[in-house]
């Protein structure tokens, strides 16, 4: 089946239009207040939460190393190719261990104190990676990291323990790699106070008051010249998904989500009410699955894990809960990591049936061969409160394994025990959910199948897998490595570790006058709205 | 009375004591590790050990408790959240007064309401004011808060581009300004409050109408205002009053609802967020200063009522 056989004729021109962006070139304005109503962000300091609200809200003020393209700059939501951000250029060593940056000079800190805009300086960035690899919780993708030094004032060498190749999509990732300045944390203790958000970002944080709202206005020092249009950014707090939508259309918000994003359901009743928005459907990365214990009975044995695979009927989900404007295709590779991707109709029909076919009487027979004739039963752990369609997908697999004799009890849990038990393979037997979407597909990999990782819910042990899996992180030139990452994905194909389920995609909606905010898929928003103008 | 207040203080230390014990374990009884919860299964050993080591959960479960409550009895340091890293002592001062005048005007607007409402069903019973009022009280009853107040956000945006949803000003700051953020959410909570005020006015106020007393009223020739209002409604009131204060709970822990939809930095959010993340010290702390308010609030009704009837007398 075609990677892209759930979506829509309506839905696959939106994303053409999304990638070629709009054509006629209008000049922007400079001025206006961009306002977001968003959740409030646990935190402020980039490393010590992983909250992608907290990322999100300073990704406003701080910069990068190097980033992803955003605004004119990228060819389609998912361009991950690296642009220079604090630094200028960079080279490679030909072994691929030894990474040397080049900032540009006179880039200065925003006008706060203690830092009263200093300029940026090697030093900074070092203190900063390596705080990330002291405190982060992602610091796991700095494992291969060895040194980071400070060669001169604008230069920085980083030297890896092996070649190691997600390296620069984790640098560029606002998720990750902020570049902070030492003396605030020296004076705040960490960069959770609001004074304490000095960064070289395109918006200087004015003001938080928690629980209301938090301003930024524009940096009037920012080294892309001309940049940002915006004159600030106001994140109006905003717990109740309702009161969002509410605010976007009385005219109180220029986006309802922190990425503007907005489900199917509510994106359509919003196209209903108010057609003169703008709803532009996108294909976002991500993963939803069915994990299981594979390391213990019954799913240790394949054919029980392939009958469940064939259980479900994707198709109809896709057609009932997402309008038929899903992507079925949806891993192992997320759907919009299309440069990684490798489609199920270019695998061997006979495994990839195992990936996305449906056929409970098939299903029924694989149970009866591994010794379940008279069917079994599992509880089905997850947490109730992901947006939709999840709620209806922990149902409708019930329902789908109940066909075939396996009874799938719907064990939902609270989301503190969730997040801290289930989600890191602490469970009995079956459980389900989505995966955090990253941007490198070595965490779509390597992080869901290398053996003994919490982020491995399936607790999958393949040894031969796991030399692909290491093979690929380590192999520098691009082609090879794609060779590598389609043979693990033909591999995967028949193995049934994780059940894949339809993708959903998100509608990013804002009014018409919000011009140039084009829909990434990576994290932050701080590099969104720099290219983003109003109209008005 | 002397004597008894300051009983009554003494014993308010063992009862804090236990509300602040019972609240330490059961936070450590909810299943999940807050550590893990905090890098949603992202972080690595390493980190993991450093967090808990940071965060002070590497120490046994009778230190972490000294720690807290020494830090509360000895330096009045209520402790800082896991998460945000900041003072939860400054937290709570600053978000209280958003959670205290929302209660205040839920009370005022649904006792005003429906005491009115009651007076009038009762006083006129059986005519198409008590019919209407008497529905209104039901609808009252049966209708969500929660439900009305996503019906008031949101039906107004579709069809008038309007909602009645702005970003918090303190009364400090702006009283108009203030007064006309919270009186749309007090107005929704108020009004489904109301409801059983109204229903208990009107039954107790019926069967005080009955009473020897108020026919000897009517027969001296008084007028109805002068019966109803001065004579019946003064010991009808008794009922309403007990009811206010049972009820003074349910204004309290529906403000975590209405604080979210209406965006109101309150209290109830800030508790509310933090059971979800798993922050023991603001959940402990938050917890330890209500119970501390509720005690000094019993025991200053308690008081009260020596005041109120003479006839009461403390030991």
């Amino acid at each position: 089946m075609g990677r892209r056989a759930g979506i829509t004729v309506p839905v696959l021109l939106a994303l053409g239009l999304a990638m070629t962006g709009p054509a006629p070139a209008q000049e922007p304005k400079r001025g206006g207040v961009f306002r977001v109503a968003v959740q409030e962000a646990p935190g402020l300091d980039p490393h010590l939460t992983i909250s992608f609200l907290s990322h999100s809200y300073v990704s406003l003020s701080y910069s990068l190393l190097v980033r992803f393209p955003n605004g004119p700059e990228q060819k389609h939501p998912a361009d991950f190719s690296i642009v220079p951000d604090l630094a200028e250029k960079w080279t490679i060593s030909k072994d691929g261990k030894v990474y040397t940056f080049s900032l540009r000079k006179g880039v200065r800190f925003h006008n706060k104190p203690p830092v009263n805009g200093r300029e940026v300086t090697a030093d900074d960035v070092k203190y900063s990676l390596e705080r990330f690899m002291a405190k982060s919780a992602f610091a796991m993708r700095f494992e291969p990291v060895s040194s980071i030094d400070a060669v001169d004032r604008y230069t920085v060498r980083i030297t890896l323990k092996e070649p190691y190749a997600p390296f620069l999509n984790h640098l560029a990732n606002p998720v990750f790699c902020a570049i902070l300045p030492r003396e605030a944390e020296e004076k705040f203790k960490d960069f959770n106070h609001p004074d304490a958000v000095i960064g070289t970002g395109p918006f200087v944080l004015k003001s938080y008051e928690k629980g209301v709202r938090a301003v930024f206005e524009r940096n009037p020092n920012y080294f892309m010249k001309g940049l940002p249009y915006l004159d600030g950014v106001t994140i109006e707090i905003t717990p109740d998904a309702s009161a969002r939508l509410a605010m976007l259309r009385a005219g109180k918000a220029e986006i309802p989500h922190i990425w503007g994003w907005l489900g199917v359901e509510e994106a359509r009743a919003l196209s209903k009410t108010n057609p003169e928005m703008q709803v532009t459907p996108q294909q976002v990365i991500g993963v939803g699955f069915i994990y299981m214990r594979t390391d213990q009975p019954p799913f240790n044995d394949i054919r029980v894990r392939r009958a469940i695979s064939l259980a479900l009927d994707r198709k109809s989900w896709n057609d009932v809960l997402l309008f038929g404007e899903g992507c079925i295709d949806s891993g192992p590779v997320p759907c919009a990591l299309k440069e990684w991707k490798l489609e199920t109709s270019k695998l061997d029909p006979a495994k990839a049936k195992y990936l996305l076919g449906y056929d409970p009487a098939e299903a029924k027979r694989l149970l009866a061969e591994a010794g379940y004739g008279k069917g079994l039963t599992t509880p089905l752990f997850h947490w109730p409160g992901y947006v939709a369609p999840w709620r209806s997908y922990y149902e409708l697999a019930a329902e789908n394994l109940g066909k075939i004799g396996v009874t799938a009890e719907l064990k939902p849990e609270e989301y503190g025990k969730y997040s801290s038990t289930t989600m890191v393979g602490k469970y009995e037997k079956m459980a389900m959910g989505p995966s955090t979407p990253f941007t490198e597909v070595d965490d779509f990999l390597y992080g869901r199948f290398y053996p003994e990782l919490a982020t491995n819910q399936s607790h999958v042990a393949d040894a031969e897998l796991a030399k692909m899996l290491v093979a690929q992180r380590r192999e520098m030139d691009l082609k090879k490595r794609k060779q590598i990452v389609d043979d693990i994905q033909r591999y995967l194909a028949d193995k049934a570790y994780y059940i894949y389920v339809p993708q959903w995609p998100q509608y990013v909606s804002h009014p018409a006058y919000v011009k140039g905010f084009k829909p990434h898929d990576g994290y932050g928003l701080g590099m969104r709205l720099v290219f983003t103008w109003l109209d008005k | 009375m002397r004597q008894y207040a300051l009983r009554r203080i003494a014993l308010a230390v063992p009862t804090l004591f236990l509300v602040s014990v019972i609240v330490f374990l059961l936070m450590r009884l909810m299943p999940g590790d807050v550590v893990t919860r905090m890098v949603e299964g992202q972080g690595y050993a390493p980190t993991l050990a450093a967090l808990r080591h940071e965060l002070g959960l590497d120490r046994s479960m009778p230190v972490q408790y000294a720690d807290w409550i020494g830090g509360i009895v000895l330096r009045g340091d209520f402790g800082r959240s896991y998460w945000t890293r900041q003072s939860i002592l400054e937290e709570f001062v600053h978000r209280f007064p958003v959670t205290l005048e929302l209660a205040l005007l839920t009370i005022l607007i649904s006792v005003v309401l429906g005491i009115a409402a009651g007076i009038i069903s009762a006083a006129r019973q059986d005519t198409a004011a008590d019919y209407v009022s008497r529905v209104l009280a039901i609808l009252a009853l049966s209708v969500p808060y929660f439900g009305l107040a996503v019906v008031v956000v949101v039906v107004p945006s579709i069809y008038f581009k309007w909602t009645p949803v702005w970003t918090y000003v303190a009364f400090t700051a702006d009283p108009l300004a203030n007064l006309k953020i919270m009186l749309v959410p007090a107005l929704v909570f108020g009004v489904t409050r109301a409801g059983p005020i109204m229903r208990i006015m009107r039954s107790s106020l019926l069967e005080v109408l009955r009473q020897d007393y108020i026919r000897t009223a009517w027969s001296k020739g008084l007028g109805e205002r002068t019966i109803v209002l001065r004579h019946a409604l003064k010991n009808a009131m008794i009922p309403v009053i007990s009811l206010v204060g049972l009820q003074i709970p349910l204004y309290i822990g529906g403000s975590v609802i209405i604080e979210a939809i209406f965006r109101l930095p309150g209290v109830g959010l800030f508790f509310f967020e933090a059971l979800g993340k798993l922050d023991y010290p603001v959940v402990q702390s938050v917890n330890l200063i209500i119970a501390t308010m509720v005690v000094a609030l019993n025991l200053l009704v308690d008081l009260s009522y020596a005041f109120l009837d003479p006839r009461i007398r403390y030991r």
